[in-house]
């Protein structure tokens, strides 16, 4: 539904204190903004444009670029990078990445467009909710595959197939 | 064509067979039925709800509505406020520079001794106000009381209990208390009281009326504790659960005396300025530097980080 406000529920986990032998969880901070007066789809070019950097290179793409969603998305990252350090205690501003990041429809307005003839067309004024999930640590690396490992694998593939009832 | 025909046929029949059975016209009156009823009622083109709605002025509705005599929703209801606790800590404690420092076999431990509560006059006329209002008051009991209350609401702030912290502790300390904890974990445990806990200094103030008394009594104690608290995440954010620390802490319990069911409740905490600096947090923190015009550059050797002023305050 498009008024549900599960995206901000998830700041409210607690964990339970960690051993001193588990490893450090990373801090998660999710923060949105909401009936932003923009196209969802446009939106979401930008969107996935910046999943995966890291919080600074991400806020630099988006500085410079010419879309109207870009400044509004930007103003986003930086206040959820403050609300990080002040609330969900993080250490450093800068260790930080962009985990999940997507737009979804808001609430749309209705109006009418007129047509020729008297017929006439309903009118969406359009907007957009934008999600942004920030993780603490550096950007996992994906590892990137070749076309030759790609290839190596299809005849590994191939060669590992077993003929049953065979001689 | 043939079929919005029947339609309007069959509805007249109908109208005229319903006419027939209804009982409460009489047999001999027969009225014919309308001769043309609308067929095509369905609606079939769709107006966005906004379009219909033009602006009305805000003030015109209000005033039609009143003098049309519809009655809208109360405001600015008086809603009567219970003031149960004082705003601050009155005539706050000082304490004497080196008071947990000296031990009470040295001369200058068995002066501070001696400059007991007895000396100061204001003390004890509040103690006297305060036995007016409760007789079962005595200091020394008190002191331990004071200490057991210290106690129940730090463990009820663990489990975050709010209904007894609320009885434990007063309302001005509570958001002290409180405030940043909700979503961290705190793990607090009392080892033991290094010294019994005195009764050190007393003030009966009056509230908005003139009788309205609430009596603020200041305990001295002396104890180990060990804090740990736990961000969010489960990762530890200050102190350690092992390592104990000595506490010197002087309370500031609060009754409103005049109230029969008013209960003794931890109202703050008082702390020294010569006080020893706390532990640091495990993270680091970013002070901003100095603003720096165009062209100038930053002197971090010369840079000193402001401290804050060795003033007493309360909590």
């Amino acid at each position: 539904s498009l008024e549900s406000k599960a995206w901000e529920k998830k700041n409210l986990k607690v964990y339970p204190p960690q051993l001193p032998d588990e490893p450090r969880r990373p801090a998660e901070i999710h923060h949105s903004r909401r009936q932003i007066k923009y196209s969802k789809d446009k939106m979401w070019y930008l969107a996935k444009m910046i999943q995966g950097l890291s919080i600074d290179e991400a806020i630099a793409q988006l500085e410079f670029n010419d879309k109207k969603g870009a400044k509004i998305m930007k103003e986003v990252l930086l206040e959820a990078q403050e609300k990080a350090v002040k609330n969900h205690n993080v250490e450093y501003k800068s260790n930080l990445y962009v985990a999940e990041s997507y737009s979804g429809k808001g609430r749309y307005l209705k109006r009418i467009r007129y047509h020729g003839r008297g017929m006439f067309g309903i009118m969406d004024k359009v907007y957009c909710h934008y999600f942004v999930k920030l993780v603490e640590g550096s950007p996992p690396k994906t590892v990137e595959k070749t076309s030759f490992d790609q290839a190596k694998q299809y005849v590994q593939n191939l060669k590992s197939r077993t003929i049953i009832h065979s001689l | 064509m043939a079929m919005p025909m029947r339609r309007t046929l069959v509805a007249l029949h109908r109208a005229t067979c319903r006419r027939l059975t209804n009982a409460e016209v009489s047999l001999d009156v027969r009225h014919p039925g309308p001769l043309f009823l609308p067929v095509r009622t369905k609606k079939r083109y769709f107006i966005p709800p906004a379009v219909g709605m033009k602006t009305k002025m805000e003030g015109f509705t209000e005033a039609k509505a009143r003098a049309a005599g519809i009655v809208g929703k109360q405001e600015n209801i008086e809603r009567p406020i219970n003031i149960s606790c004082t705003a601050g800590v009155f005539d706050p404690y000082v304490p004497p520079e080196g008071d947990a420092r000296l031990s009470t076999l040295s001369k200058e431990g068995l002066k501070q001794r001696a400059e007991q509560i007895r000396q100061s006059a204001t003390s004890q006329l509040a103690i006297r106000k305060i036995k007016e209002h409760d007789s079962l008051f005595k200091t020394r009991d008190f002191a331990e009381r004071a200490q057991e209350i210290f106690v129940e609401a730090h463990n009820a702030l663990t489990q975050f209990n709010k209904e007894k912290l609320h009885s434990l502790v007063t309302e001005r300390c509570y958001p002290e208390m409180t405030r940043g904890n909700r979503y961290k974990t705190i793990r607090w445990s009392f080892i033991e009281s290094l010294e019994p806990p005195r009764v050190v200094h007393a003030r009966c103030t009056d509230m908005v009326a003139k009788g309205n008394v609430y009596g603020q009594v200041t305990v001295r104690m002396h104890s180990r504790q060990t804090l740990a608290i736990y961000d969010r995440f489960g990762r530890l954010m200050l102190g350690s659960e092992e390592q104990p620390k000595d506490v010197l802490e002087y309370l500031v319990i609060e009754r409103h005396l005049v109230n029969p069911y008013g209960r003794w409740r931890l109202h703050g905490k008082i702390v020294p300025s010569w006080a020893p600096a706390k532990d640091p947090i495990i993270k680091t923190v970013m002070i901003l530097g100095p603003k720096l015009r165009p062209g100038e550059e930053f002197d971090a050797l010369n840079h000193e980080v402001p401290k804050p002023a060795a003033v007493q305050w309360y909590k």
